[in-house]
């Protein structure tokens, strides 16, 4: 029985060739598509579960709340006495170990790497599984000056992977400080959000002497007794801050009118890779949002849904053909359950087939889904138990929706009927006509979402920054006083294409002040009298920094516009702040606005200082455009020739800014495919179902020929049925799209305004495609001739 | 006796209005019989023999098949009955179009659970009776309408049944392959002793037969033997 259903399974697919390629093709994308997305969010559930200890691992965090309990910030670090005084004082914490991210110029043989390396404590390969290819973890940090290297790194510095023993010079504090390799670390995997570069403990260094309670630098891991209960901990945790940090809190109170409570925390390790509350920051890589999991996984349901809908309509568009077979079949002693089990099967068939299609489809695209999705994905090495029943369960999954409905209707033909002509199709194909509306909704949905994503990348890459950031290019120099990084700055100031050059401190700086007795948080910015002219930011009300007054480096500061907005000052000059140390600072200008951070942020008050005893780390220079390559060598030449001991980087400004939006950029490629795998779908169901309507309106199209109806007018009315389907998915999809995608914006503080273009612009799209795919089949038929359709019967 | 209905009725309201299929039928078949229903068209003819295959239902009245009480029976100890003791054939043969000519002839014998291998042979039988053995990988589209025909009666007989209904099964042929089926007929009846009844407009093909009833309105006009 089973292979006389599958013989007349296989011979239906071959006669009709049309349907069948409709449905596999379509079930086969669909299926390659679900293929990558399956792979995608496993990869994404998978991060940081191959190490053995993984279960009882947790993050240290703490949270501040203000005086109502209300939350004002989440984070996800620490500082160095948290591990150490929660360990000593809970019984339940077995160990702890710290990872901090810095940042060094190695030099290997006379050469200068710049090298991200982990500080860490000794016990670092006792909590982490990370095998070592050379060397014995327990010995690998033991010594001041021992330091694990990675199989890549090993293999950069010199040129081999077994290379224990070696010697290598780390710049600390301006000085090379030599170290010995202790051990090479294989490659980190892949889903670790810990990727070992170089690893050396944490006492080589004596920046890490920090007895503060209240700072947060790097991150502490904290390994619990597999019987300890969370929430008891967490209670413990701060009862011995609130213990051992008592005077420093009473200080920050009295202080620096600190008004916050601080909690701690314990994050899950395997929690972190997807935590938007506590990223994986701080020197921890890939940390993502479950959002893009959501969101792709919502893209792969609409795909499977619209493909599954194709097999459905045309399948039951066809079962006029098959009506006859199950007549027949019933006559000579089928039951309507066998009859069930053979459209399962022929479902289940095809789906085969697109199945294995979608597997070598999927295959095929994933290099390019990979460079879509920052990701580098594979079967292999994703591939488990777990992936094949998650595989099995789609196949399963898909052959039913695909076939459940076909076959029950299919085997409920009555053989008097059907082998006596009498089959009429009195129904309106109300659910064929629904699903067609769901698939179009699901496509003018996606495709108004990529539409919206496009403009707001547009809009935040092409948004006035307040700024000039054309051929600015920053290069970062040893951490140096106002009066040396000065002096470093005038030794590419007299380069050939270099037209401006400014100085700054590394990075942002946040901090909290007094100003007329209100405590304002603001950026704080350290400058001389060349950034602002540098970076072509004007001056609103005073004056800028200038060589000539002394005080500008004393007390004298700069504020933005936000900044004297938020203190609501007409005349912001001559104003006094205090801040940190009590001394008095006095504004000497105010700033326009500009963003000096990402768009996705509000541009917050700023304060710019200039010398004193801040630090400054970074050049600013403009360049002359058409010197830029003569500029680039003759600054790199400089650079070797003063600073030997750190190596030489530069990025272009708009290329930092650009990178903000590199994720924008990535999802909207993702979101467009996605919109253009549904909308293709969807036009070949609907192509499909075009054809069957012909067919079943031959004799329709014949007498309403014969009575005089044109080919333009017939033509116009098969069309016109279609497309009333597609205008009330519109209604449904506009109204829909239009909340989400206000949703989606209302992340962002500088976004696009939602007008009508852009949705009659997607409805445009829509209905085009929904023409060109009904209107040839629809004129064909018109256009045959009566007495072929009329003759017959 | 084979067969008996006892006043039965079978009808359809359209409009707030009965109309008739069939008004209170009244027959009874016993085994051996040749039976020719005749009648002209929409007087019932195709709805009884359907009741008697009963592949449809009636509204009123007794049908008993070989001692059961059919109007009791449920639709899947119907399917079971009949699939075990009736053979249909169509005016338009009927065939699975998918198939081939063994394979059509074949999908009674699945349905019936039969081994594979007993089904070879039994296909091999009926190949071999109607000379249609070099046929048997064609597919019913490549068969004249008389082939088509046979292969109809080879797949109605395979299962062994007592009685093959027949409705019009020369109708779309012409007289000399109408003429050889109705032969085949003839000799299935009197050598084999099946049971045969058919619909039929052709008063030639009534004459095959050994009684004729004729429908007018739903009822039963006249029976002659």
């Amino acid at each position: 029985m089973i292979r006389n259903f599958f013989v007349i399974a296989w011979r239906n697919i071959f006669r009709s060739k049309l349907h069948s390629i409709i449905n596999v093709a379509g079930l086969a994308l669909a299926i390659a598509c679900a293929i990558l997305i399956v792979l995608y969010t496993r990869d994404e559930a998978s991060y940081d579960r191959f190490h053995t200890k993984a279960d009882h691992i947790y993050r240290l965090t703490a949270d501040f709340t203000d005086a109502e309990g209300k939350i004002k910030g989440r984070n996800g670090v620490s500082g160095m006495v948290h591990g150490p005084a929660f360990t000593r004082n809970i019984p339940e914490i077995d160990s702890f170990v710290r990872i901090k991210s810095e940042f060094y110029s190695v030099r290997v043989k006379g050469e200068v790497f710049a090298q991200e390396a982990f500080m860490t404590d000794e016990n670092f390969f006792a909590v982490f599984d990370f095998p070592l290819l050379h060397g014995h973890p327990d010995a690998a940090l033991q010594d001041v000056h021992a330091l694990v290297l990675s199989e890549e790194v090993a293999e950069k510095f010199f040129g081999s992977k077994d290379v224990v023993g070696r010697t290598l010079e780390l710049n600390m504090q301006d000085s090379f400080v030599p170290f010995t390799v202790s051990a090479v670390a294989k490659k980190s995997p892949q889903n670790s959000s810990i990727k070992l570069a170089m690893v050396l403990p944490m006492k080589a260094s004596n920046e890490f002497n920090d007895d503060q309670w209240i700072n947060f630098w790097m991150n502490t891991f904290l390994v619990l007794r597999s019987d300890a209960n969370i929430d008891r901990v967490i209670a413990k945790m701060d009862q011995v801050y609130n213990r051992e940090a008592k005077t420093q809190i009473e200080e920050a109170k009295t202080k620096y009118d600190w008004k916050e409570t601080m909690h701690f925390g314990l994050q899950p390790l395997l929690d972190m890779h997807l935590s938007t509350d506590y990223g994986a920051n701080n020197g921890l890589r890939d940390a993502s949002n479950p959002m893009y999991s959501y969101m792709l996984s919502a893209i792969a349901i609409f795909i499977m849904l619209i493909a599954c809908i194709n097999f459905i309509n045309l399948s039951i568009g066809r079962s006029m053909r098959r009506a006859k077979e199950v007549g027949i079949r019933k006559v000579v002693g089928s039951s309507r359950k066998q009859l069930q089990w053979q459209f399962l099967g022929e479902s289940y068939l095809l789906t085969a087939i697109a199945f294995v299609a979608g597997l070598a489809l999927a295959q095929a695209l994933l290099p390019f889904f990979n460079s879509l999705a920052n990701k580098s994905l594979s079967f292999s090495y994703l591939l488990d138990a777990g992936l094949v029943f998650t595989l099995m369960v789609l196949f399963f999954i898909t052959g039913l929706l695909a076939g459940f409905y076909p076959a029950i209707v299919l085997s409920a033909f009555d053989p008097v009927t059907t082998l006596y002509n009498k089959i009429r199709f009195a129904g309106k194909g109300y659910l064929a006509k629904a699903l067609v509306v769901l698939q179009f909704a699901m496509a003018t949905l996606l495709i108004i979402g990529t539409m919206a994503m496009y403009a707001q990348f547009n809009f935040l890459t092409h948004y006035t920054l307040g700024y000039n950031d054309k051929h600015l290019i920053e290069v970062n120099i040893p951490n140096s006083d106002y009066n040396k990084a000065k002096r470093l700055a005038g030794y590419f100031a007299q380069l050939q294409g270099v037209e401006k050059i400014a100085i700054k401190n590394v990075g942002f700086n946040y901090t909290g002040g007094k100003v007329d007795g209100k405590t304002v948080d603001f950026a704080f910015d350290a400058i001389d009298e060349n950034y602002l002219p540098t970076l072509e930011i004007p001056i609103v009300t005073g004056r800028n920094f200038s060589r000539d007054y002394s005080g500008d480096t004393m007390s004298n500061v700069l504020v933005n516009e936000t900044f004297a907005k938020q203190m609501g000052w007409a005349d912001a000059i001559g104003k006094q702040i205090a801040f940190w140390n009590d001394k008095q600072l006095q504004v000497i200008g105010v700033v326009a606005d500009y963003h000096f951070s990402s768009l996705k942020e509000k541009i917050g008050p700023q304060l710019f200082v200039m010398g004193g005893d801040r630090n400054y780390g970074l050049l600013e220079l403009k360049i002359n455009p058409n010197q830029i390559p003569e500029a680039l060598r003759q600054i790199e030449q400089t650079y070797r020739r003063i600073i030997p001991t750190k190596a030489y980087a530069y990025e272009f400004r708009d290329q930092l800014n650009a990178n903000e939006y590199e994720q924008e950029s990535k999802w909207r490629m993702m979101l467009l495919f996605g919109a253009a795998v549904t909308i293709f779908i969807s036009c070949i169901g609907l192509f499909g179902l075009s054809v069957l309507n012909a067919e079943k309106r031959r004799k329709e199209v014949g007498i309403r020929k014969v009575l005089g109806a044109s080919v333009a007018q017939l033509t116009s009315r098969m069309t016109l049925e279609f497309l009333a389907l597609v205008a009330i998915a519109l209604c449904i999809a506009l109204p829909a799209s239009w909340w989400l995608v206000r949703m989606w914006l209302e992340n962002y503080p500088y976004r696009i305004g939602l007008h009508w273009p852009l949705f009659a612009a997607a409805a445009a799209v829509v209905i085009t495609l929904a023409i060109i795919t009904v209107v040839f089949k629809a004129a064909q038929s018109a256009m045959s001739n009566p007495v072929n359709s009329l003759r017959t019967e | 006796m084979l067969l008996s209905l006892q006043n039965i009725f079978k009808w359809v309201t359209i409009g707030g209005q009965r109309t008739f299929l069939l008004k209170d039928i009244n027959l009874t078949i016993n085994e051996g019989e040749f039976v020719s229903i005749m009648g002209p068209s929409g007087s019932g003819k195709s709805t009884l023999l359907n009741v008697i295959g009963m592949l449809d239902n009636f509204n009123e009245g007794q049908y008993h098949f070989m001692q059961e009480e059919v109007h009791k029976l449920k639709e899947k100890q119907l399917a079971q009955l009949y699939k075990q003791y009736m053979g249909f054939v169509f005016q338009a043969y009927h065939l699975i179009d998918e198939l081939t000519v063994y394979e059509n002839i074949e999908t009674p014998l699945i349905y019936k659970d039969i081994k594979p291998a007993e089904r070879k042979a039994m296909v091999a039988d009926m190949l071999d009776r109607f000379q249609i053995v070099g046929k048997k990988d064609l597919f019913p589209a490549q068969l004249s309408g008389g082939q088509q025909q046979l292969v109809g009666i080879a797949r109605a007989l395979i299962g062994k049944p007592r009685l093959i209904l027949a409705d019009e099964p020369t109708g779309n042929l012409n007289s000399k392959q109408g003429e050889e089926i109705m032969e085949l007929f003839k000799q299935l009846n009197q050598q084999e002793g099946v049971t045969i009844i058919q619909v039929t407009h052709s008063e030639r093909n009534a004459a095959y037969g050994t009684r004729v009833i004729e429908l007018l309105d739903a009822r039963i006009q006249h029976e002659s033997y």
